[in-house]
């Protein structure tokens, strides 16, 4: 039956999901990863009172279910009302529901809830009979500083779509892979390599992961502090300083969408503020439900939100790196043979890699470290001069669903079927067969 | 979520954005739907226009019982040239919507139900058949009705799935609609069966006034004459007829019934799989409850103290 | 050796059950077979719910504990045909002369233990009781969903033995380890609660599909 069906492409984050179907180039929904059921909210507990949760386990045994109340008590319905997405945004502001997010720091915590989640994903909102069609999901960058993700978090996904739903076949890819698949579309990229660096900064965190071939470099990931919800935060405080009359979070994220740039050197771009006044300072009209409006204005934060990108000092007091330097060292830190093709592909991912000139405002401060560094070292070699070396970033249209995007692209390929594991192969061998997938997109493929 | 919508989400939500006046974005979304429906979402000529085609596996079945009558009387003047490789498209341009609100609802919700409408025709026209079947036997004693009559009508047969076909048949006393559906897993099977006792059981029951439902593994009557059923009687497909009665036929109900039955092999499987989904959960707190007796074989835990997440301690009872 | 401990001190067989001794399984020698069996026939014939759990589930459990608390005198035993290797002996089996009487402890013949000592390790299997396809399948999906994570379980096999639905293999490092009446008690308590989940999820199942067609039904009403 699946024999023409587009391929499901779901992108669970710990902030959002992004659900849709192969060979479209956005996704249908984006909503967050949010799930509202009856009851109060729970932490990753769970909503049960009474016993504590065993402890010394991990998540993927217990669900996440914890405590629980009585079995015999759980015969209802209970599992069946319950809200995904915005409507359980909503939901939970009303009384009854309690809100939960299944996935914390990239990883499912709550397999009871994820199950319930992926249920209506695919029964409300996609609208497709798993039979008939190949799922491609996703999974977290694997990062030293989170435990790893365990081969049985695969498994457990596996037994939930090919057990509950029957899905038709399955292929989990890791994210930053495919974000790098998705700098495929950019004009930049000649060749289509699976090696590079993503940059993939969204609300909470961002991360720099070097792939080599289509494999995480582990050892060489680093994360950043200052992400999304950083930079909001910052907005926000510069118009609090202001006493403007609307200094709300939505209204300081509303701006930094609307309004923030990257400038190429923040001492030369306040003189153009002054000099420039009328064009460069903005005014902001906020609507309220109630038919009034306030005007706020937009100033210097404009270019210096992003700026904590480049300059974290200026708002963070206990991380002081640049980015710039931060993607620097974990090249130098990757293996010398791939270092060369991780410069030159270095792909931009996620919602706040979004700003005007990020892409070359970074590629700038990168190449300025290389060059430092050929220079020293030509120096210290007395007269030996160096080929120099390419440093490239890629923005792109679809970076803001990058990881996505490259399972749209990868799940539309002929060849993608065949590096599924399907049914059948489920059935014969079990869980353990998702610990290995080929290499979609690598050596071979076209 | 306990019944599967009518309509698809994502038109739904797409043109209510839109009509509400978001600002004018190019779409271009290839989506499928329940049954081997593929939508095709775009405005290909400006941004205003917005074009929904939809290809449906059995369009040509479907145009023989009617389809066009029913998309003509549905969407008349927002119909065009179907869009190549799709069967039928509509287009609204959002600079001549209608101011009305309560307009821009009805076509919002018309258009997001083009699923269900095309899928309507033979239901309609089966619906029909008994109307005229039921005023010619009113003519007649049982036992004089002429062979035409008493039969009922043709067995409109809709292949809407590659192995499962929806079946209609209009007598004048009764329409009877039977679904072949098909298990490709053992545990599938197993619980569609509880299942399907259940809808057979459920009016003798509780609702009386519910449709009948049988359940049968080899073909029932009504479809011994109809070329392409399987005849095998495995166990892996199963024939479930709904006997609807005039109760059903008629008046307003009529369209909300037509909705609802094609709803009913997706709403079917749906729960089949949340039920495992459930026993998944009932599963995973039976193991941790195991993990714990068995770790209370540990002596090393017998004392010590341990945190919950939320870094709570408490003592290990024995 | 373990097998005759038992007989003498552990097994105190409640005057209705006989034991049977017919000492032909396996090619093994000295094998011998003790299955329980229920001799009231009459109250075998009522129906599944008839029966009080004092009636013949606690005599039946009472006789697992007491067999398997027998079984469990393991010793650290090195592998007599590779050096410096120690392995559980029942599942070697290259040593006959280490590997004890299996026994059969069976309620009925839908539910019995299969008990297999040796000098270091003893393998249980469980044969759970299935009265219609719709058990057989919940017991074949939870025994499997165990199995799969049968590493943090470490005294779950991976794989069942024949014609058991689910085993265990507990080694002299186990006991060592543990607390051997617990272990025994983990073992009981399992039993007990895995018959009680399957009967739970077919309730469950039968309620749901009640609850589903009604609802599908209701608006046509």
């Amino acid at each position: 039956m699946a024999s023409q069906t587009p391929a499901v492409v779901m992108d669970n984050g710990t902030g959002y999901s992004k659900l849709g179907f192969a060979g479209n180039d956005s996704p249908s929904f984006v909503f967050p990863t949010a799930i509202a059921t009856k009851g109060p909210t729970g932490g990753a507990g769970g909503s049960g009172s009474g016993r504590p949760a065993v402890a010394n386990k991990p998540s993927f045994l217990t669900g996440g279910a914890g405590p629980g109340s009585h079995l015999s008590a759980k015969r209802g319905t209970e599992d069946l009302d319950f809200f995904i997405g915005d409507e359980a945004l909503s939901a939970s502001g009303g009384p009854g529901y309690g809100i939960h997010y299944p996935i914390r720091h990239g990883q499912i915590d709550n397999w009871d809830l994820m199950e319930r989640f992926w249920s209506n994903s695919i029964f409300k909102y996609l609208r497709v009979e798993p039979e008939d069609h190949y799922f491609l999901l996703t999974e977290p960058f694997l990062t030293f500083a989170e435990p790893l993700n365990p081969p049985e978090n695969r498994e457990n996904t596996a037994e939930i779509m090919f057990e509950s739903f029957n899905c038709a076949g399955l292929y989990i890819a890791v994210q930053a892979v495919l974000a790098l698949a998705a700098s495929w579309t950019s004009s930049k990229v000649q060749d289509r390599s699976l090696t590079g660096t993503v940059i993939d900064s969204g609300a909470g965190v961002t991360h720099v992961i070097p792939v080599a071939e289509g494999y995480v470099i582990g050892s060489s990931i680093k994360s950043v502090p200052i992400a999304g919800r950083d930079i909001t935060n910052f907005v926000q405080s510069l118009l609090r300083d202001r006493g403007e009359p609307d200094s709300s979070l939505q209204t300081a994220e509303r701006i930094k969408e609307e309004y923030c740039y990257v400038s190429p050197d923040i001492v030369k771009e306040y003189a153009r503020f002054d000099r420039e006044p009328e064009d460069r300072f903005k005014k902001h009209t906020v609507n309220y439900p109630n038919g009034k409006s306030v005007q706020v204005d937009v100033g210097y934060e404009r270019f210096l939100a992003p700026e904590i990108f480049f300059n974290p000092e200026i708002y963070s007091s206990d991380f002081l790196t640049p980015l710039p330097n931060i993607v620097d060292t974990v090249i130098q830190t990757s293996p010398i043979d791939v270092r060369r093709g991780l410069y030159k592909n270095i792909v931009l991912s996620g919602g706040s890699t979004l700003y005007k000139d990020f892409g070359r405002r970074l590629q700038r401060d990168i190449r300025h470290l290389v060059d430092a560094r050929i220079k020293a070292s030509e120096a210290r070699s007395g007269g030996a001069k160096s080929g120099g070396l390419d440093v490239q970033v890629i923005s792109h249209k679809r970076q803001r669903h990058g990881p996505w995007f490259g399972g749209s692209l990868l799940g539309q390929t002929p060849e993608f079927r065949s590096y599924c594991h399907t049914k059948a192969e489920y059935d014969e061998i079990g869980p353990s067969i998702v610990r290995r997938f080929a290499l979609l997109g690598g050596p071979g493929s076209t | 979520m306990l019944l599967l919508d009518y309509q698809n989400v994502l038109i739904e939500s797409l043109l209510r954005e839109r009509f509400a006046g978001g600002a004018p974005v190019s779409i271009d979304q290839v989506v499928s739907d329940f049954d081997g429906v593929t939508f095709h979402i775009s405005t290909p000529e400006t941004k205003t226009k917005i074009l929904i085609s939809i290809a449906i596996k059995c369009f040509s079945e479907l145009v023989q019982y009617g389809a066009q009558e029913v998309l003509e009387r549905e969407y008349g003047p927002f119909s065009i040239a179907p869009e190549n490789g799709y069967d039928f498209s509509v287009q609204v341009d959002l600079e001549t919507l209608p101011d009305d609100p309560d307009a821009k609802e009805d076509l919002i919700r018309r258009i997001s139900l083009l699923k269900r409408n095309v899928m309507a025709a033979p239901f309609e026209q089966a619906f029909d058949e008994f109307k005229h079947l039921q005023e010619e036997a009113s003519k007649y004693t049982s036992e004089s009705a002429p062979q035409g009559v008493l039969e009922g009508g043709e067995v409109r047969a809709i292949h809407y799935r590659e192995e499962e076909a929806i079946y209609i048949k209009a007598s004048h006393d009764r329409v009877t609609v039977i679904f072949s559906t098909v298990f490709r897993e053992e545990t599938d099977r197993i619980f569609g069966k509880v299942f399907l006792q259940e809808f057979v059981d459920a009016r003798r029951r509780a609702i009386q006034n519910a449709p009948q439902v049988l359940f049968r593994n080899d073909p029932p009557l009504e479809l011994q004459n109809v070329p392409g059923v399987d005849r095998s009687g495995s166990n892996q497909i199963g024939y479930v007829t709904f006997v609807l009665f005039p109760r059903h036929l008629a008046g307003q109900r009529r369209a909300d019934v037509i909705s609802h039955i094609q709803t009913f092999r997706d709403y079917f499987h749906y729960h089949i799989k949340a039920s495992k989904a459930y026993i998944h959960s009932r599963m995973r707190r039976r193991t941790a409850d195991f993990l714990q007796v068995l770790n209370r074989a540990r002596p090393e835990n017998e004392e010590k103290e341990r945190k919950t997440a939320s870094g709570r301690t408490f003592r290990v009872q024995g | 050796m373990v097998c005759q401990a038992a007989s003498d001190h552990h097994w105190q067989a409640p005057p209705h059950y006989d034991s049977r001794h017919d000492g032909i399984a396996g090619g093994r020698p000295r094998t011998t077979q003790c299955a329980f069996q229920r001799t009231t026939t009459s109250s075998r014939e009522l129906p599944g719910g008839a029966f009080t759990m004092s009636q013949s589930l606690r005599p039946y459990l009472q006789c697992v504990r007491s067999s398997l608390t027998a079984a469990l005198s393991l010793s650290n035993f090195a592998s007599q045909a590779s050096e410096r290797h120690n392995v559980p002996e029942i599942e070697a089996a290259s040593s006959p002369e280490v590997i004890l009487n299996p026994l059969t402890v069976s309620r009925n013949e839908n539910e019995k233990v299969y008990i297999e000592p040796s000098i270091n390790s003893v393998r249980i299997s469980i044969k759970i009781k299935q009265a219609d396809e719709i058990e057989h399948i919940l017991v074949h999906k939870f025994t499997r969903f165990l199995t799969q994570r049968a590493e943090a379980f470490f005294i779950l096999r991976r794989k069942p033995v024949k014609g058991y639905d689910i085993s265990f293999l507990i080694t002299n490092f186990h006991t060592e380890e543990m607390l051997k009446h617990k272990l025994v008690d983990f073992i009981i308590q399992f039993m007990e609660e895995v018959d009680k989940e399957i009967s739970e999820m077919k309730l469950f199942l039968n309620a749901r599909a009640r609850f589903v067609a009604e609802s599908f039904l209701t608006p046509f009403d």
